[in-house]
């Protein structure tokens, strides 16, 4: 093993072969997933990481994992049951909450870190079953919401914050009708604090009606991304409310929220 | 081009009303039609604009077509008019378009919203349709939270504080002590308010407005029609409107709202007038920032000053220049969504016409504006009424 690092939250170990990411948090020690993680959110962790190393074009992806969420947030091909043979790439997942990207063939190996955030048992679990309400297809909205086909339609742009070249500078989340703008351009996952708000889970939207409470509220801040554009982000493991103006912020994807069986994912603050 | 007058006003209690839709606005137009001086029946009306956000999702089609049913309005052709808060703001501006244009002579502006009949899960969600739902909402805002990101800035970019915040409060709190048609008739302390429930950091309960349910109605005529209607018309001279990005992060600057900006520019130059001719404005305080801001954008105080023009208690009944919120505004008087653009006409209406009694008449009031805002300042429409045709 080469590496080992706190990437997007998480502990990353890094090897020529294979990356391994695992959650900070655990249980009885049992890594655990933490409130807006899953192994989604852990395998474009692991994803990104290695893009920024080496090409990853293709990649085959387990039961459980949302390969579309993969595909937009880091342009890879989640390739078909049929074609697993020539996949170069192969994402695994174990019954923690660890997930392995590996080279095809690679003998992996995964590391016992030291690093260990203790959760309280009542709180995970609850927060895990307000996920499954949530997620269930009874779960349903009123009428104002992010339709699977909205969702779809701004994937890009919220999970790999693409956003539209426009002379010297980006409109960001790309708009239809933006007469002068070209095709779109990656943007850094980067920014600084412009403004922050703590909710209460009595002022937070209905959609984090099941799990605001649980968390004492939302951290929303307004950021200037580096790039240019500003936007409005949820922070992600801010229990503290530490958040201060000016501070410096990187993206990572996390869970949003779910609702009608449907899981959206989207970028969050991590104050670093 | 033809003056355009409101000459009957009225509207319901707001707060929580015992009666439904069909009940509110029947009660808020019946008042309309009897404050009319001369012979007046529903049937003289040519055209009528109802704004609401039709909460709740109880009537969503055709809301404005019930509403006339039930108000001897039957047959005259009605729209429901959606802008989210500025709803009505903006069912006033289609109805005095409507008569500037030469359609119309005698057209009715109004609004309503049912809130209080919702469970709280169901008040909450649609507290929140009126955002940005796709980027906003994802990010856990609904309007609390919009407005305690523009406080916060504020607070940073011009040394404003959450103590001037409270003197808005205070204020208006004070205002709509004297107004039996509040939702809150309840002065409040700086220490209560100081210290209230924090809903989302720095906005406290006390920096928000109830929820309140409400209906109001205007009667707008051609000037022709209005002086046989009444010798003490109140006249609009100014009316304007404009919209911005929805979503915050889209704006250059969050501590003032360009539309506000736009549409009080708009609104001056046709009544020609500055914003120093104004006497009484009722604005848009959906939370106490939101007034704070406004002052700045409506020209009352410099970019900056809002703060300082809190401080001093600039906008308090007869003190100063211009009397802010005379009937508690927003936060007090309260903000029944679809019905609050036009529930301020009504509060000028009365003003300028100098009826208002307990002690919260606007001395010598010659000249008013109402200053209505959608959202986090998506749309804003802006009207400045005299009590002499500009």
């Amino acid at each position: 093993m080469d590496e080992h690092l706190v990437w997007h939250g998480y502990l990353l170990s890094h090897h020529e072969d294979f990356t391994v990411i695992q959650s900070p948090f655990t249980l009885n020690g049992t890594r655990v997933f933490g409130a807006d993680s899953d192994p989604t959110t852990l395998a474009v962790a692991a994803l990104m990481h290695r893009i920024g190393i080496e090409s990853v074009t293709s990649v085959s992806v387990p039961e459980g994992m949302d390969g579309e969420t993969l595909t937009a947030a880091c342009g890879v091909e989640v390739v078909k049951e049929d074609d697993l043979d020539d996949c170069p790439w192969d994402l695994m997942m174990s019954d923690e909450a660890v997930v392995v990207l590996a080279k095809q063939g690679a003998e992996v190996t995964v590391p016992q870190l030291d690093v260990a955030v203790p959760v309280m048992a009542d709180e995970h679990e609850a927060l895990e079953q307000a996920w499954t309400k949530e997620l269930h297809h009874q779960h349903v909205s009123q009428g104002a919401f992010v339709s699977e086909a909205a969702y779809m339609e701004g994937a890009e742009a919220r999970l790999a914050m693409m956003g539209q070249q426009h002379g010297d500078s980006i409109v960001w989340p790309p708009r239809y009708g933006e007469r002068g703008a070209s095709e779109v351009t990656g943007m850094k996952r980067t920014g600084r604090v412009l403004s922050w708000t703590a909710l209460s889970a009595a002022g937070a939207p209905s959609e984090f009606a099941l799990r605001a409470p649980l968390l004492d509220g939302l951290s929303t801040v307004l950021l200037q991304l580096d790039d240019g554009p500003n936007g409005v982000f949820l922070l992600v493991d801010d229990e503290d409310h530490n958040v201060t103006m000016g501070a410096p912020v990187e993206l990572v994807l996390r869970r949003l929220y779910a609702q009608e069986g449907f899981m959206r994912y989207g970028l969050k603050g991590r104050l670093v | 081009m033809v003056n355009v007058a409101m000459v009957g006003a009225g509207q319901t209690k707001y707060g929580n009303h015992p009666l439904g839709l069909k009940g509110m606005w029947a009660e808020a137009a019946e008042q309309a039609f009897a404050s009319v001086d001369g012979d007046f029946e529903p049937r003289q009306v040519d055209e009528a604009f109802i704004g609401s956000l039709a909460f709740g999702g109880a009537q969503l089609g055709n809301t404005a077509a019930l509403l006339t049913e039930h108000s001897g309005m039957n047959g005259v052709p009605v729209r429901r008019v959606e802008n989210a808060c500025a709803s009505s703001g903006y069912a006033l501006r289609d109805a005095w378009m409507a008569i500037k244009s030469g359609q119309a002579d005698v057209v009715v502006a109004g609004g309503i919203e049912k809130m209080n009949d919702l469970t709280p899960e169901r008040k909450r969600y649609w507290l929140g349709v009126s955002g940005d739902t796709e980027w906003e909402r994802l990010a856990g805002l609904t309007f609390p939270g919009t407005y305690a990101l523009m406080a916060r800035r504020h607070f940073h970019e011009h040394g404003s504080s959450h103590d001037d915040l409270v003197h808005i409060s205070v204020k208006n709190h004070l205002h709509g002590s004297l107004n039996p048609k509040a939702h809150i008739q309840k002065e409040v302390s700086f220490e209560k308010a100081a210290s209230g429930f924090m809903v989302a950091d720095p906005l406290t309960l006390y920096d928000c407005c109830p929820t309140s349910d409400g209906a109001s109605c205007v009667v707008l005529a051609a000037d022709h029609v209005a002086r046989q209607l009444t010798d003490t018309p109140v006249w609009i001279n100014g009316s304007g409107a404009a919209s911005d990005h929805l979503a915050l992060h889209d704006r250059p600057s969050i501590t003032r709202l360009a539309a506000t900006q736009k549409a009080s520019k708009q609104a001056y130059e046709q009544a020609g007038i500055t914003a120093d001719d104004i006497d009484l404005a009722e604005v848009h305080d959906c939370f106490t920032i939101a007034e704070l801001m406004a002052t700045e954008d409506l020209g009352f105080a410099a970019r900056g000053q809002g703060g300082v023009f809190a401080r001093d208690g600039a906008g308090r009944l007869n003190e100063g220049a211009v009397t802010v919120n005379a009937s508690g505004g927003l936060k007090s008087k309260g903000h029944p969504l679809g019905a609050t653009g036009t529930g301020q006409a009504v509060e000028v209406f009365h003003q300028l016409r100098h009826e208002v009694t307990h002690g919260r008449q606007v001395r010598d009031a010659e000249v008013a504006l109402t200053h209505n805002v959608g959202g986090s300042g998506a749309t804003c429409a802006v009207h400045v009424f005299g009590r002499e045709v500009a």
